[in-house]
């Protein structure tokens, strides 16, 4: 009886997680997540979760993982470029990464580039929509990108090596080693990916009839992290998390006699945290501090160079009590400073504090309520009060109801602020209020969720241009945005035949409240699509991604748009069995050679090919 | 009979070739023969150039789109020059200039090499000079404001053949009595003099600062300068000797632009409005001709012209949309209002 019940509670808890193509051996071990509010705060939210099996689908650096497998539209200048997202219809600095708990957008232009990101470095990535200020603090309006390093406390010595080659010179190298006991757990990795990125424009010859290709695009991008965990006894957890890396690319070209420019990021992040829990109190306590610097060749022949640094202290002390047998309450204070300096913007320090309350509270095992209040203080501008409400209701075994209302924000960042000239210290942060209803329905191994949801976004920053010819922001605009997410998951297996089959579907209107016009590179319709099917030593998988139109110009003028586009891969791969895995695999990107740009004079390449090599031992 | 037949058609084929080519002298072919060509400079994406025809009816929004396909027009249209049939519309984001046919805009070439951030071009006996930017100080402290050069064009060819360095920044160029004289409002505050015979900068002329839009008329060079929280003022540099004089204007002018001297006047814009006054006036008019509105903060009067006894005036807009120009009646009537492409900034005239 008691066992039925625990069972019905985990599987309530694994109906919040769509998972998607789950590998088919699930090992049972003790994993600590490094985000603990996470999966408390969450259950009236969609969460698609994106495991190391689906991660190893796809093409190593984040973009093509969320481009094929969540609802959030990416804009790419050109493969492997500057990428950009709109989730549920707002702007790139209104999603936020979030990295072990730590919210990594970039304090200069507020933003996150996934191509600046090797999806493998992570255990697993989550993809929750909708707002999370409350939470995770600026950016968390869209929704929120949850990248994971989880530990696990059990005997084992696991190494994982995944090489690949493939077309335009493209090179990978991701390596993981995991040490654990009962007492101690290390992670460590490393993951390099490079590119010559000359690929050809299909169908495109310049004036005097030459093939063009890309030009000037070459990448690289280079990770490093360690994680520890010590169990100090059981109730007391350390944790270090630390992450390097370096991403070296130039910006590849409209016409091959543009000004050859090149741009360099990089980042560290170190992060230590305390976990103690005593019964009925729990203690979370964390300290990073974060690096982040770009340096920007306007000339790539020069040596000049324009540049900006930030690096922040941040300090979350998060308080735990059941207060009831079914109420949770946390008290979260979060204090952070972050020194800002470089060629465009001076050198400025800006401290910000906030407090939050959180509840949480199991009526039963079908009913699930949350609340969260935050404030947040600073010397700079106003913050409003941040809030969320959601309540989780499974009315049986196939049907979930999801309610969510919640207000978040968007800070200015730094380049707002501070731009010389330009910057303007008078913004006050972006905020929205958001509303949705989401319908979770699961029939045998099937799980289909939908939501509706509606964010009414004001104050929202526009760099326009003013006086005597200088662009500044403002906070000019009003936004409305209304869409649905669909989301479904199906996984069986006959016999030793296994199947699986994923499939987003994302409907989107964002409308600038004044114009009445769609925002521009906000695609009305996004569809991805993914099929697996395995047997004994061979796994074949098909996805698709298809983009609706989107507008280019402010005034949506219909013949200014990119068009819209289909993209399918399909890879193949084979487990030799030898070691503890040792799969060798082909993938063919862009099957169909279709002639296809997310932004326009970015195209991107045709047919092209990929093969590579787990192994895990 | 049969070979007869045949040569009497070829006659006649030979007959009609040879009077086509007699027209083809005389007249050019091309759809955009008799009208104005608007540049419209791009914003995020490529510039392009619109068209009306002088009876202002016919309007082709994006002419080099439509006759080249999806050629690669560039970024940042920032000119164009002519030279016979031909016109070079420079693309200075893209460090290109677009050769094309000037009635038919059929693509001929394009000039892709040694031009560095171009920006205005004139043409003598077969050469074209054109100022080149180079590097910015804002990406270049150490050498940024001294760079600028003039790259010198063989038309023949379409190739660089050589620079001439102007140890200054450069933006706008003039060609008068076989010399060259350059302006540039933001680091400069001489007037550039160089004689193209001899490829060399001969001595400048000190003007003042913000000096921008200049014309030449009868042996005078009438150079519009706008200086920030100062007068306007028309600096009139007598070409011969070199001398300079001055109509400075009311403070209700200020931030004057545009100059352009048509009949015997000369026209300039202060914000959205347009005045005039006497080539030969000592005072400038503060009653102006025609207002336009205008949402544009930064794009007011981005570009401008009058010719054929009409106003233009080009809208910026917000550089993110297509924008608007209009044309007026040289005595400020409304005729024709048009939505060209992003950021439209000059005319250019076809007659």
């Amino acid at each position: 009886m008691t066992l039925q019940k625990l069972f019905l509670c985990f599987s309530l808890c694994v109906c919040q997680f769509i998972s998607a193509q789950n590998d088919s051996i699930t090992k049972l071990k003790e994993v600590v997540v490094s985000d603990n509010n996470f999966k408390k705060f969450s259950t009236s939210q969609s969460v698609l979760k994106l495991n190391d099996s689906i991660i190893n689908k796809n093409e190593a650096l984040l973009t093509d993982l969320l481009n094929f497998n969540s609802v959030i539209y990416f804009k790419e200048y050109g493969r492997g470029m500057l990428s950009t997202v709109s989730f549920r219809g707002t702007t790139a600095s209104q999603t936020a990464v979030i990295w072990n708990g730590i919210n990594i957008n970039s304090q200069m232009n507020g933003s996150t580039d996934f191509n600046t990101i090797s999806a493998s470095d992570y255990n697993s990535i989550n993809v929750k929509a909708g707002g999370g200020s409350v939470i995770y603090g600026s950016g968390a309006i869209g929704g929120t990108v949850h990248l994971n390093n989880d530990l696990s406390f059990n005997n084992q010595f696991d190494n994982s090596l995944k090489l690949y080659y493939g077309s335009f010179n493209t090179i990978g190298v991701n390596y993981k080693m995991n040490v654990s006991n009962e007492k101690w757990s290390t992670q460590i990795g490393f993951s390099k990916n490079s590119s010559t990125n000359d690929y050809l424009y299909l169908n495109k010859y310049n004036w005097r009839g030459e093939q063009r290709r890309n030009r000037n695009g070459q990448y690289d991008v280079m990770g490093l992290n360690a994680d520890f965990g010590y169990k100090i006894n059981k109730n007391n957890i350390l944790k270090l998390y630390s992450q390097t890396s370096n991403t070296d690319r130039n910006t590849s070209l409209v016409s091959e006699s543009e000004t050859k420019s090149k741009y360099i990021n990089g980042f560290s992040r170190n992060l230590i945290e305390y976990n103690g829990d005593f019964d009925k109190l729990t203690t979370n306590f964390k300290t990073a501090y974060i690096f982040e610097n770009y340096q920007y060749f306007a000339d790539i022949d020069r040596d000049y160079y324009s540049y900006g640094k930030t690096e922040s202290l941040i300090t979350k002390l998060d308080l735990g009590c059941q207060l009831l047998k079914s109420i949770q309450i946390n008290g979260v204070l979060d204090y952070n400073r972050t020194k800002g300096y470089g060629t465009s913007f001076g050198n400025h320090i800006r401290e910000l504090g906030s407090f939050a309350f959180l509840a949480k509270q199991q009526v039963n095992t079908k009913w699930q309520n949350e609340f969260g209040i935050r404030k947040e203080f600073n010397d700079v501008y106003k913050s409003p009060v941040l809030f969320s409400l959601g309540s989780s209701y499974a009315f049986n075994k196939f049907y979930n109801l999801k309610l969510n209302l919640s207000r978040n924000f968007r800070i200015p960042t730094y380049n707002d602020l501070y731009w010389e000239e330009g910057g303007n210290p008078d913004l006050k942060p972006e905020s929205s209020y958001q509303a949705e209803i989401g319908n979770v329905f699961s029939y045998k191994k099937i799980t289909f969720s939908q939501t509706v949801y509606y964010i009414k976004i004001k104050d929202l920053l526009r760099w326009i241009p003013g006086k005597n010819g200088i662009w500044a922001p403002q906070n000019t605009e009003k936004v409305n945005a209304c869409g649905a997410e669909t989301i479904l998951s199906w996984k069986n297996n006959y016999g030793k035949n296994y199947f699986s089959a994923n499939a987003t579907y994302a409907y989107t209107i964002s409308k600038n409240e004044e114009t009445n016009k769609q925002l521009f590179f906000v695609p009305f319709n996004k569809v991805t699509g993914a099929v697996a099917y395995a047997h004994s030593k061979i796994s074949i998988n098909y996805q698709f991604l298809y983009n609706g139109f989107v507008y280019t110009r402010s005034d949506n003028d219909p013949k200014e748009i990119i068009d819209d586009y289909m993209v399918s891969n399909i890879g193949i791969d084979y487990d030799l069995k030898f070691l503890s895995s040792f799969k060798l695999g082909f993938q063919i990107l862009n099957v169909f050679n279709k002639e296809y740009q997310s932004l326009e004079d970015r195209p991107m390449p045709g047919r092209n090919y990929n093969m590579y090599l787990i192994l895990k031992f | 009979m049969k070979f007869s037949k045949l040569f009497l058609v070829a006659l006649s084929i030979s007959f009609f070739v040879s009077c086509s080519n007699d027209d083809d002298s005389n007249e050019p072919i091309g759809a955009y023969t008799h009208g104005v060509l608007i540049l419209n400079e791009g914003g995020s994406g490529q510039g392009s150039v619109s068209y009306i025809g002088n009876d202002l009816s016919s309007f082709t929004q994006d002419v080099y789109g439509t006759v080249n396909g999806s050629d690669v027009f560039g970024k940042y249209a920032q000119s164009i020059f002519f030279d016979g049939d031909n016109a070079y519309i420079i693309a200075g984001g893209s460090n290109t200039i677009n050769v094309v046919n000037r009635y038919t805009f059929k693509l001929i070439a394009k000039i892709d090499s040694g031009l560095k951030n171009p920006r205005y071009g004139v043409v003598k006996e077969g050469k074209a000079y054109v100022t080149n930017g180079n590097t910015y100080s804002y990406a270049n402290p150490a050498s940024g404001d001294t760079d600028d050069y003039i790259a010198v064009i063989n038309l023949a060819t379409n190739t660089v053949d050589s620079k001439i360095e102007l140890n200054a920044t450069a933006n706008r160029i003039v060609l008068e009595n076989g010399k060259l004289y350059i302006t540039e409002p933001y680091s400069n505050d001489k007037l550039l003099v160089v004689n193209p015979s001899t490829n060399t900068l001969e001595t400048s002329v000190n003007i003042g600062s913000s000096a921008d839009t200049m014309e030449a008329k009868d042996g005078v060079l009438y150079v519009l300068r706008s200086p920030y929280g100062g007068r306007s003022e028309i600096v009139k540099v007598k070409l011969s000797d070199k001398t300079i004089s001055k109509v400075t204007f009311p403070e209700a002018l200020d931030g004057a632009s545009n100059l352009d001297i048509y009949e015997n006047r000369i026209f300039y814009t202060v914000e959205t409005a347009v005045y005039a006054m006497n080539i030969i006036a000592n005072e400038a008019s503060v009653t102006s001709i025609v207002n336009y509105s205008s949402t544009s903060a930064y794009g007011k009067m981005y570009g401008f012209a009058v010719n054929d006894n009409r106003i233009f005036i080009a809208d910026g807009g917000d550089f993110t949309a297509n924008s608007k120009a209009y044309i007026y009646s040289i005595t400020g009537t409304l005729q024709k209002e048009l939505t060209v492409g992003v950021g439209p900034n000059g005319f250019y005239f076809n007659n």
